[in-house]
C-alpha cells in the first residue's frame, strides 16, 4: 500500500467559550490515500468541520497535541507563508454556505484563487476555471453575481473555485447540506466526477446516503474518528 | 493580484467608501483654499513691494543725501543697474476740495517728492495710474456746465436740420414714427428754451451732441479743459505730475473719500462724478524739521490734481500721495540754497545742495536683490569716497546709523514678515482637518472590515496571506485618498479661480438664488410630507434637515440682501483691494499628497485588524 497523501495522528482541538473550555477533538487520527475519496461522518457540533479546517491548514491543532502530515511532511513547524501556499495550491474548500464574494461576479469569484501567491495565475486560473463552469453549465452565469444564481449554482461556482489552482485535496464542508436531494446529487455528481479523475476528497456530512458515494467513511463520536479496520495511519516514526 | 479587483469592486458597490472620498475632497479643497488665499495676498505684497519701490533702496531719513545726482551717476555707471531715483518722503496734510463750505476735509498723508521721469523707470508708477482719460461721468457733468455758459450761441447756431437732428436724438420715442415733415414742422417751431433743455441733456451722450451740433461746436464745448478733447492726456499729465502747465499731485485712488469702490471692483465717484479730483486742487501743509529734529514753521501749497493711482495695496492707496520733487525738497527745506553771512545777508557765503531721504535702484532683468544690494554698497562707497575728497560732506555708510541700504524685501520685512508667519499658521491649523479626514477613514474603514468579516475568512481559505488582507486595506486607502485629493484639487481650483465672483455675490447676493432656494425647499417638504404619510422614518428626517438647510440659506440669503450683502475681503483690513485668485500649486499638491498618505495611514488601523481576524471564526460570521 502506496504511503498516505494526508494523515493525522491523534489530533486535539479546545475551543475556549468564555471562561470554558470545550474540548472539540480528542484524539483525532486517520489517514487518507492518494485519489481516494473519504467521507467522515458526524452529528451537528461533532467536531467534523473542525477537523477539516485543520487539515486544509486553516486552523492548528492544540499545541503539541497531534499532527497532520501532508505527502509524509508535518504541516507543523512550517511558517505562515508555507501554511499560506498550502491552502492556495495543495487544497481547495467547499463550504456548505458556497461563501462567494457578492461583489464579484461568478468568473472571478471561481478564478479568484488564481490571483494569490502561489496560484496558478489571472490568465491560466481564467482559462481553467471557463472551463470547468463550462462542464458544470455556468457558461451562460459566467457574469453574473452570487445573488442571481440559484443554491446549486453557487455551490457548483464554489467547487469551480476550489479547483481553480488544480490542488490536490478537496475539503468539501456539507457541501450538499444548503441544497435540496435533487441538487445535492447532482453536486455530488461533480465531486464524483473530480474524483474518477483523481482528485483526493475529504468529504464531511452528517447523512449516511451522502456518505455512501464515498469510497469509504469513518465517523466522529464525541472527538475521536472510529476509522475501519486497515485504514489507520501508520504509528508515526 | 486579486487586491486590486476586490478593492475597485468595494469602492464600486458602496455607497460609504464616496463618504470618505468626500471627505478627504473637502478638507484638501479647503486647505487648497486657504493657502491659495494667503500665497495670493503674500505674493501681492511682494510684487506690489518691488513693483513701487524698484530692487534696492538707500535711505536716509530726514536729513537726506546730498549730491543725489552724483549718486545716481556713479550708480548708473554700473552695468547691472538699470535706473535710479531720488525721492524725498515726508508726511503732511492735505485739505481736500470737498465738501463744498469752510469744514472742509483733511487727510494725512505720505508725501513722495518723484521725478516723475526717472521714477517711472525704476519703478511701475505709469503702469497704476487710474485714469487714461476723463471717466464718462465727469466729462458730461464738464460739458453741462460749459454748455449752460454757451447755451444761448449753441441754440441760437442751430439750424433747421440741426434742429430736427437734436429733436431726434432728444426725443427719439415722441418723434421716431412721425413723419418727416411733421418733425421739421415741431422743430421750426421749438422754443429756444426746450431746444436748450433738449440739448443740455445731451450732455451725457456726446456722440449724439457731436452729431446735432457738429465737430466745431462741440470743439468750442471742450475748448476750455484740453483734455476732454485729447485723449491720453489725463495719463501723460498724471505721468509727468502736471497738469495745464502746473506742478500738480498724483493721489492713491483711496486718499480720496470721494472714489467708492463697489464690489465689482469699479469706482463710483461721488456727485455723480463731480468730484473726481483732476477737475480739483487742494492745499498741502508740511511740518519741515530741522538737521537737530526740531520743528520748522508749517509750509503750505495749493496743487491741483493731475491723476490718481492705483497700486493695489490699500495702505499705500490710502495714505500716499506723489507730488513733483523740488516741491516736496522745498517744503521740508531739503531744497538747495545758498548760505548767506548773518551780519550782511547780501554775501553767499556757501551753498546747501538739495537732498533726497531715498534712492530707488532697479537693476537689470535677472540679477537678484541682494546682488545688486551688494553693489550698490560698493558704488556708494565710491561716491562717499569721493565726495570727501571733494571736501564735500555726505552721510558715511558704518559711520551713521541712519544710512541704510536695504533691498525692497528688507525694507518691507515688517510687512512681509507677519503675514509670511500667518500663512504658515494657517497652514498648520489647517492641516488639523487632516486629522479629522483620518479619523473619518478609520471610522469608516473600520465599518468595511466589520462588514467585509467573512470575505477576510474566505480569502485565507483560498491562501490569502494576512499581508495579502492588509494590501487590500490600503489599497482601498490609497483610492480614497488619490479619489478624494484628485476632487480636492478640482473643487479648490473651481473655489479659488472664482474668488471674485464668490465675493461679489456675497456682497450682493442675487434675489433669484434666495427664491430658487425656497422654492427647492418647499418642493422638499412636499416630498417629505408624502414619505412621512408612507411612515418611513430615514428620509422623513433626511428631508426635514435638507429643508431646514435649504430655507435657512435662502432666507438668509434674502436677508443678507436686503441688508447689503456682507464684503468678506476689506481691502481696509487686508491692505489690497483686490480677493487673489490664483492656486498655490506646489502647496496644492504637497496638500493632496499629504491627504493621500494621511488617508492610506488610516487605513492601515483597520486594516491591521482585518489582518488579525481568525478566519475560522471569520467563516462562521453570519
Amino acid at each position: 500500500m502506496s504511503s498516505p497523501l494526508l494523515e493525522a495522528h491523534d489530533l486535539h482541538k479546545t475551543y475556549r467559550l468564555g471562561q470554558v473550555d470545550v474540548p472539540v477533538l480528542k484524539g483525532c487520527s486517520l489517514a487518507v490515500s492518494r485519489g481516494e475519496w473519504l467521507a467522515v461522518l458526524g452529528s451537528s457540533g461533532s467536531g467534523k468541520s473542525t477537523l477539516l479546517h485543520l487539515l486544509g491548514g486553516l486552523d492548528r491543532p492544540d499545541s503539541g497535541r497531534g499532527e497532520i502530515r501532508h505527502e509524509g511532511q508535518p504541516l507543523e513547524g512550517r511558517s505562515a507563508r508555507a501554511f499560506d501556499r498550502y491552502r492556495a495550491q495543495t487544497v481547495g474548500f467547499v463550504f456548505q454556505f458556497y461563501h462567494l464574494l457578492p461583489e464579484l461576479t461568478v468568473l472571478e469569484n471561481a478564478m479568484l484563487p488564481g490571483l494569490v501567491p502561489g496560484g496558478i495565475g489571472a490568465a491560466p486560473a481564467r482559462r481553467r476555471v471557463s472551463n470547468l463552469l463550462d462542464r458544470f453549465g455556468l457558461s451562460h452565469r459566467l457574469n453574473h453575481r452570487p445573488r442571481e444564481l440559484s443554491g446549486g449554482e453557487r455551490q457548483r461556482t464554489a467547487i469551480a473555485r476550489a479547483l481553480a489552482n488544480d490542488p490536490q485535496i478537496l475539503l468539501a464542508d456539507e457541501p450538499t447540506g444548503n441544497l435540496d436531494a435533487h441538487t445535492g446529487a447532482e453536486i455530488l455528481d461533480l465531486l464524483a466526477e473530480a474524483h474518477q479523475s483523481g482528485l483526493t476528497i475529504v468529504m464531511v456530512t452528517h447523512d449516511q446516503q451522502i456518505a455512501d458515494r464515498a469510497d469509504r467513511d469513518c465517523r466522529l463520536v464525541d472527538g475521536v474518528l472510529s476509522v475501519a479496520e486497515g485504514t489507520e495511519p501508520a504509528p508515526l516514526a | 493580484m486579486y487586491q486590486p479587483l476586490l478593492t475597485s469592486r468595494y469602492l464600486m458597490t458602496r455607497m460609504i467608501p464616496l463618504l470618505a472620498v468626500a471627505a478627504v475632497a473637502l478638507c484638501v479643497a479647503l486647505v487648497i483654499v486657504v493657502i491659495s488665499v494667503m500665497t495670493g495676498f503674500l505674493d501681492m505684497i511682494r510684487s506690489s513691494g518691488q513693483t513701487l519701490m524698484g530692487d534696492v533702496v538707500i535711505t536716509y531719513p530726514i536729513r537726506g543725501i546730498p549730491y543725489y545726482d552724483s549718486l545716481i551717476s556713479t550708480l548708473e555707471q554700473e552695468q547691472d543697474v538699470k535706473a535710479a531715483t531720488p525721492v524725498v518722503d515726508t508726511w503732511g496734510l492735505l485739505r481736500m476740495p470737498y465738501p463744498v463750505g469752510d469744514a472742509k476735509e483733511s487727510e494725512q498723508v505720505q508725501i513722495w517728492g518723484i521725478d516723475p521721469q526717472s521714477f517711472s523707470q525704476v519703478t511701475g508708477f505709469a503702469e497704476t495710474l487710474k485714469w487714461s482719460e476723463i471717466p464718462a461721468d465727469t466729462a458730461a457733468n464738464m460739458r453741462w456746465d460749459r454748455m449752460q455758459q454757451l447755451a444761448p450761441t449753441l441754440v441760437a447756431n442751430l439750424d433747421l436740420d440741426a434742429r430736427v437732428r437734436l429733436l431726434q436724438q432728444s426725443a427719439a420715442d415722441e418723434v421716431g414714427d412721425a413723419e418727416p415733415s411733421v418733425i421739421r414742422q415741431l422743430a421750426a417751431n421749438a422754443t429756444r428754451d426746450d431746444l436748450a433743455r433738449r440739448l443740455l441733456h445731451l450732455a451725457w451722450q456726446p456722440d449724439a451732441l457731436r452729431l446735432v451740433i457738429g465737430d466745431e461746436a462741440m470743439a468750442a464745448i471742450d475748448s476750455h479743459d484740453p483734455r476732454l478733447g485729447e485723449r491720453g492726456l489725463v495719463a501723460e499729465e498724471g505721468r509727468t505730475l502736471q497738469r495745464g502747465g502746473r506742478a500738480a499731485i498724483v493721489s492713491g485712488l483711496h486718499v480720496s473719500k470721494a472714489n467708492e469702490r463697489k464690489s465689482t471692483g469699479e469706482y463710483d465717484i461721488s456727485g455723480g462724478g463731480y468730484w473726481w479730483m483732476p477737475n480739483h486742487e487742494a492745499t498741502l501743509t508740511t511740518l519741515p524739521i530741522d538737521s537737530r529734529g526740531g520743528l520748522l514753521d508749517p509750509k503750505s501749497i495749493v496743487l491741483p490734481f493731475a491723476n490718481e493711482f492705483a497700486s493695489g495695496v490699500f495702505l499705500i492707496d490710502q495714505t500716499r500721495i506723489m507730488v513733483p520733487l523740488q516741491i516736496v525738497q522745498d517744503l521740508t527745506n531739503l531744497d538747495s540754497a545758498d548760505i548767506v553771512d548773518p551780519d550782511d545777508p547780501t554775501q553767499v557765503v556757501g551753498h546747501v545742495p538739495a537732498k533726497a531721504t531715498m534712492i530707488l535702484v532697479r537693476g537689470q532683468d535677472g540679477i537678484d536683490p541682494v546682488s545688486l544690494r551688494s553693489l550698490v554698497q560698493t558704488s556708494y562707497r565710491r561716491f562717499q569716497d569721493a565726495c570727501i575728497e571733494a571736501g564735500q560732506s555726505v552721510p558715511r555708510l558704518d559711520r551713521d546709523p541712519g544710512l541704510r541700504i536695504l533691498t525692497w524685501e528688507e525694507q518691507n520685512a515688517s510687512f512681509i514678515g507677519p503675514v509670511e508667519k500667518e500663512r504658515e499658521l494657517m497652514r498648520t491649523l489647517f492641516s488639523i482637518v487632516y486629522l479629522v479626514c483620518g479619523a473619518l477613514i478609520v471610522a469608516i474603514f473600520w465599518a468595511i472590515v466589520y462588514e467585509k468579516t467573512r470575505d477576510i475568512g474566505i480569502l485565507r481559505s483560498i491562501g490569502a496571506s494576512r499581508m495579502g488582507i492588509v494590501w487590500i486595506f490600503l489599497l482601498y486607502g490609497l483610492f480614497v485618498g488619490v479619489f478624494g485629493a484628485l476632487a480636492g484639487i478640482c473643487l479648490g481650483w473651481l473655489v479659488t479661480v472664482n474668488m471674485p465672483a464668490i465675493h461679489e455675490q456675497m456682497s450682493s447676493p442675487p434675489m433669484w438664488l434666495g427664491i430658487a432656494l425656497l422654492v427647492v425647499a418647499a418642493g422638499l417638504l412636499l416630498w417629505t410630507i408624502s414619505k412621512y404619510r408612507g411612515g418611513q422614518l430615514l428620509p422623513v428626517l433626511l428631508g426635514t434637515l435638507g429643508v431646514l438647510i435649504l430655507a435657512g440659506l435662502g432666507a438668509g440669503e434674502l436677508v443678507l440682501r436686503s441688508s447689503g450683502g456682507i464684503v468678506l475681503w476689506d481691502p481696509a483690513v487686508y491692505y489690497f483691494t483686490d480677493v487673489p485668485d490664483a492656486v498655490d500649486w506646489p502647496s496644492a499638491w504637497i496638500t493632496a499628497a499629504g491627504a493621500v498618505i494621511c488617508s492610506v495611514v488610516a487605513a492601515a488601523i483597520p486594516a491591521a485588524r482585518a489582518a488579525d481576524i481568525d478566519p475560522v471564526g471569520a467563516l462562521r460570521y453570519e
